[in-house]
């Protein structure tokens, strides 16, 4: 038979000591994992800016997907909106209730609360050297407001059924006129960020123009090159109004794999990445990363659907029994794994709304009283049907919690999952009465009066089908109620009567938790901000 | 030959629309609408409904169907729903990026797979043949996932020697940069076909050792090495033409994976993309793209087959 070779035996030899290398590495890397449990920063506005600022360099920041269009009347995905964070300055911003005025210099209300006059900072430019002026404005509302045109933010300038009047009044100063008295409508322009009437003026179809692949916007960094698939690299405007950024250029890293991409920050080829609360550990033992939890102002809840064709979630005894069955702080130790990462919730509104109050009634853990209104409700053999998602382990892990839970006070819980589109379609059917639970979760901006859709009658996302008369009332009120006190008043009610009919049981105010290479200074003026990381980019440098 | 070409490619034709009517009919079938995607809590339904019909999701599914392949005919595979690009101007776009990553793939493994199958043959049940069977259960059963994260840890995390995600380094576009961003996804990716192609081989060969020309020719006094080399091996070779036109649905499903992983912009992330979104243009896009590529590559597997071995003509 054929003689053995040595060179032969050596490929053999090769390969088993390569896996043996890759078998051990591994092994190591587990236990280097779990060394540290030291908890993040929980303060958004914590400071870490030790090193002087130096200008030059360059920023990587982790995205999970290709942005789906790179113009800000269109974004509504988180990728979207975080590059045109960059590329697009807004009017203005509203943080934690303090206005910061961008391409604005001022937003001044009339006596009558009917006329906003808006002024824009003199000698803006855009990314290709034209003026911004008041036409650009008036052009992306008008534009906003063409049905045409299919902008998502178009219901938010339509108050009192009527479109909002914008108007030039020179090129720096522009007027809206609104059909009604409407506080929130400063919450709508806050989503604004203009769009240059000389590149877009002549297109029938904005949304599937050609001229969004290659964005002018007058933001702080300008559109350099998009390898689809890839990365998209901004580099640094000059001219930005706010001053040179410090930055040579931003890359956002398409890196689709959580796993993957934690492991890229990890050897420097990313700079910036969400984290997951079980991966923090981690990406801290290393040393060379911030990691900061901030509020996104999101509150996740278990929604009960009263609409079901049991009708036993009618009962609002029922609801209450439900909710003093659960305990928060339980519920947040399963999914987030520490308060650190997410808080005890008790109003509907979540911290960031104006008037928000979370000293409202609430059904802190205690099984004997929820027995009792169990019985009180006449209810006994309880079985009740819960869709959940599959693939989203905090969801999973959540329901399984609930469902154990809910046994210790009789209610049979049949956890039904099914996939995520399966699942959002089931959600937000109107007409679904073949489940009871969910669990689910918004984020609604800063003006109360964005919960109007979701807790007033026949609204297009009450999905839980709360049906509240005075609360239909108070929304009317709050919404056209330009003097604060008052409206103050009438938000607090609201939350306090949301909150004793408990049409859904509010969780926790989760939080977002974002890794950043210690090598990077300005945060604290970057500041940090829901759904797309940083507020201002401009700011942040790379420490001497 | 000719006119047996000409006929398989015309078959080709009803293939195609036939796997674009079950691609259709299932994804209408399948729960959830590509709508949802776009919908914020804020929107009015008014608007979701403008968006329907913008979309053109507001027909029946069978006008939907066939506006596609009335458009799909021309050349046309429609936006997709998410980004609204031309659906064939996006798969131009990765196609280059797959096609490397599949083709450096193959040829790994196929290359790999011949020594090592005919070292495992030559010295069955011995130490080495043990050795080469052992790894060959683990290239078949090990997940492709796991196995990225574990040489992305390796080589990237604790060595440094290779980049872990993407194509390319940001702003650099040299050919030894890509290379470096390649390897580590081909050699996922041709693991566990070297695997498959190694049992293959290896078992090939141990029947071919017992056939009575090898018999012979050992019996006249040729050397091991020269009946193994010489006159084995090219009937080994022969039925991996076929393997490995077979391999290509593997391949695509294993690309699909590794580019997610990797980042590596190809036709298999954009498809995990468009299936998250229910884009289904892009999804009718990169099925029909797939059907096709494994039906061509079948078809070329058969006349390389007939090529190298002309008995093949007379006896089918």
């Amino acid at each position: 038979m054929v003689k053995q070779k040595s060179w032969f035996q050596w490929i053999g030899v090769f390969t088993l000591a390569l896996l043996m290398v890759v078998v051990t590495a591994c092994s190591s890397g587990s236990s280097t994992a779990t060394n540290t449990t030291a908890p993040a920063s929980t303060d958004a506005t914590a400071s870490t800016d030790s090193g002087q600022p130096k200008d030059g360099g360059s920023l990587i920041i982790a995205v999970a997907a290709d942005p789906q269009v790179l113009n800000p009347n269109y974004a509504g995905d988180r990728v979207s909106l975080t590059i045109d964070q960059a590329l697009y300055a807004p009017l203005f911003q509203v943080n934690k209730g303090k206005k910061t005025f961008y391409l604005a210099d001022s937003l001044d209300l009339s006596k009558d609360n009917l006329t906003y006059t808006l002024t824009l900072k003199k000698g803006l430019t855009w990314h290709d050297g034209e003026k911004l002026t008041a036409d650009d404005v008036v052009f992306t509302i008008n534009k906003i407001l063409d049905e045409s045109q299919h902008s998502f933010l178009r219901s938010s300038f339509v108050i009192g059924g009527k479109p909002v009047q914008v108007t030039k009044i020179n090129d720096t100063t522009i007027q809206f006129k609104l059909a009604q008295v409407s506080p929130a409508f400063e919450a709508a322009l806050v989503q604004v960020s203009p769009i240059p009437k000389h590149i877009f003026e002549n297109e029938t179809d904005i949304e599937k123009s050609t001229k969004n692949n290659n964005p002018i916007g007058s933001g702080p960094f300008k559109f350099k090159e998009y390898k689809t698939g890839e990365y998209i690299t901004l580099e640094r405007f000059d001219n930005y109004f706010g001053g040179k950024p410090h930055l040579d250029s931003v890359t956002y890293r398409i890196a689709k794999d959580t796993n993957a991409a934690n492991l890229a920050l990890q050897n420097g080829e990313i700079n910036v990445k969400y984290l997951d609360p079980q991966d923090v550990s981690t990406i801290q033992a290393t040393g060379n990363f911030d990691i900061q939890a901030y509020s996104e102002g999101r509150l996740a809840y278990l929604m009960f659907n009263e609409n079901s064709d049991t009708g036993v979630l009618n009962k609002k005894e029922v609801r209450q029994a439900i909710s003093y069955a659960l305990s928060r702080d339980e519920i947040i130790q399963v999914a987030y794994t520490s308060t650190d990462y997410a808080e005890p919730a008790r109003s509907p509104f979540t911290p960031d709304a104006l008037y928000f109050d979370n000293d409202v009634t609430t059904y802190d853990n205690n099984i004997e009283k929820a027995k009792q209104l169990l019985q009180q409700a006449g209810v006994s053999n309880l079985k009740l049907r819960f869709i959940v998602s599959s693939g989203n382990k905090s969801q999973e892990a959540q329901s399984l919690y609930i469902q154990q839970k809910l046994k210790e006070i009789g209610i049979d819980v049949e956890l039904q999952n099914m996939d995520s589109s399966a699942w959002s379609n089931k959600f937000v059917d109107p007409n679904a009465k073949d489940y009871e639970l969910a669990i689910s979760g918004y984020i609604m901006g800063y003006d109360p009066d964005a919960y109007r859709i979701l807790y007033t009658s026949n609204e297009s996302s009450n999905y839980t089908h709360y049906n509240n008369k005075k609360v239909d009332q108070l929304f009317v009120e709050g919404s056209a109620e330009a003097d604060t006190t008052k409206r103050a008043a009438i938000y607090k009610e609201l939350q306090e009567i949301i909150a004793a009919d408990a049409p859904i049981y509010p969780m926790a105010y989760t939080k977002t938790i974002v890794a950043i290479d210690k090598k990077y200074g300005g945060l604290d003026k970057a500041i940090l901000k829901p759904v797309v990381i940083f507020e201002d980019l401009s700011k942040i440098y790379l420490k001497q | 030959m000719k006119s047996t070409i000409v006929k398989r490619l015309i078959q080709i034709i009803p293939m195609l629309l036939f796997v674009s009517i079950i691609c259709f009919g299932m994804i209408k079938l399948a729960p959830g609408d590509p709508v949802l995607s776009f919908v914020t809590p804020n929107m009015h339904p008014e608007d979701i409904e403008r968006m329907r019909q913008s979309l053109g999701l507001d027909k029946p599914a069978y006008i939907q169907y066939l506006l596609w392949i009335k458009e799909a005919l021309s050349g046309n595979l429609g936006y997709s729903l998410i980004n609204h690009q031309p659906v064939l101007q996006q798969m131009l776009d990765r196609l280059p990026a797959t096609a490397g990553l599949m083709g450096i793939s193959i040829l790994i493994s196929v290359v790999l797979a011949i020594p090592i199958g005919l070292l495992a043959a030559a010295n069955r049940n011995r130490w080495i043949d043990k050795c080469i069977n052992l790894l060959c259960y683990i290239g078949i059963s090990i997940p492709v996932f796991w196995l990225a994260i574990l040489l992305i840890y390796l080589f990237a995390i604790k060595l440094h020697w290779l980049p872990s995600v993407g194509m390319r380094t940001i702003g650099v576009d040299s050919f030894w940069d890509m290379v470096k961003h390649g390897i580590l996804p081909c050699a996922v990716l041709s693991f566990g076909f070297l695997a498959v192609y190694v049992r293959y081989i290896r078992s090939s060969t141990l029947s071919q050792l017992k056939e009575d020309y090898v018999q012979i020719q050992l019996a006249y006094g040729s050397s091991p090495k020269l009946v193994l080399f010489r006159h084995v091996l090219k009937h080994v070779l022969l039925p991996i033409i076929t393997l490995l036109g077979m391999s290509l649905a593997d391949l695509v499903a294993g690309a699909i994976v590794t580019e997610t992983i990797f980042s590596w912009p190809g036709i298999g992330s954009l498809g995990m993309t468009a299936v998250k979104g229910m884009d289904y243009p892009m999804i009718m896009g990169i099925t029909l793209f797939s059907s096709l590529m494994l039906i061509l590559g079948n078809l070329i597997a058969d006349i390389l087959y007939r090529f190298a071995d002309p008995r093949i003509k007379s006896t089918r």
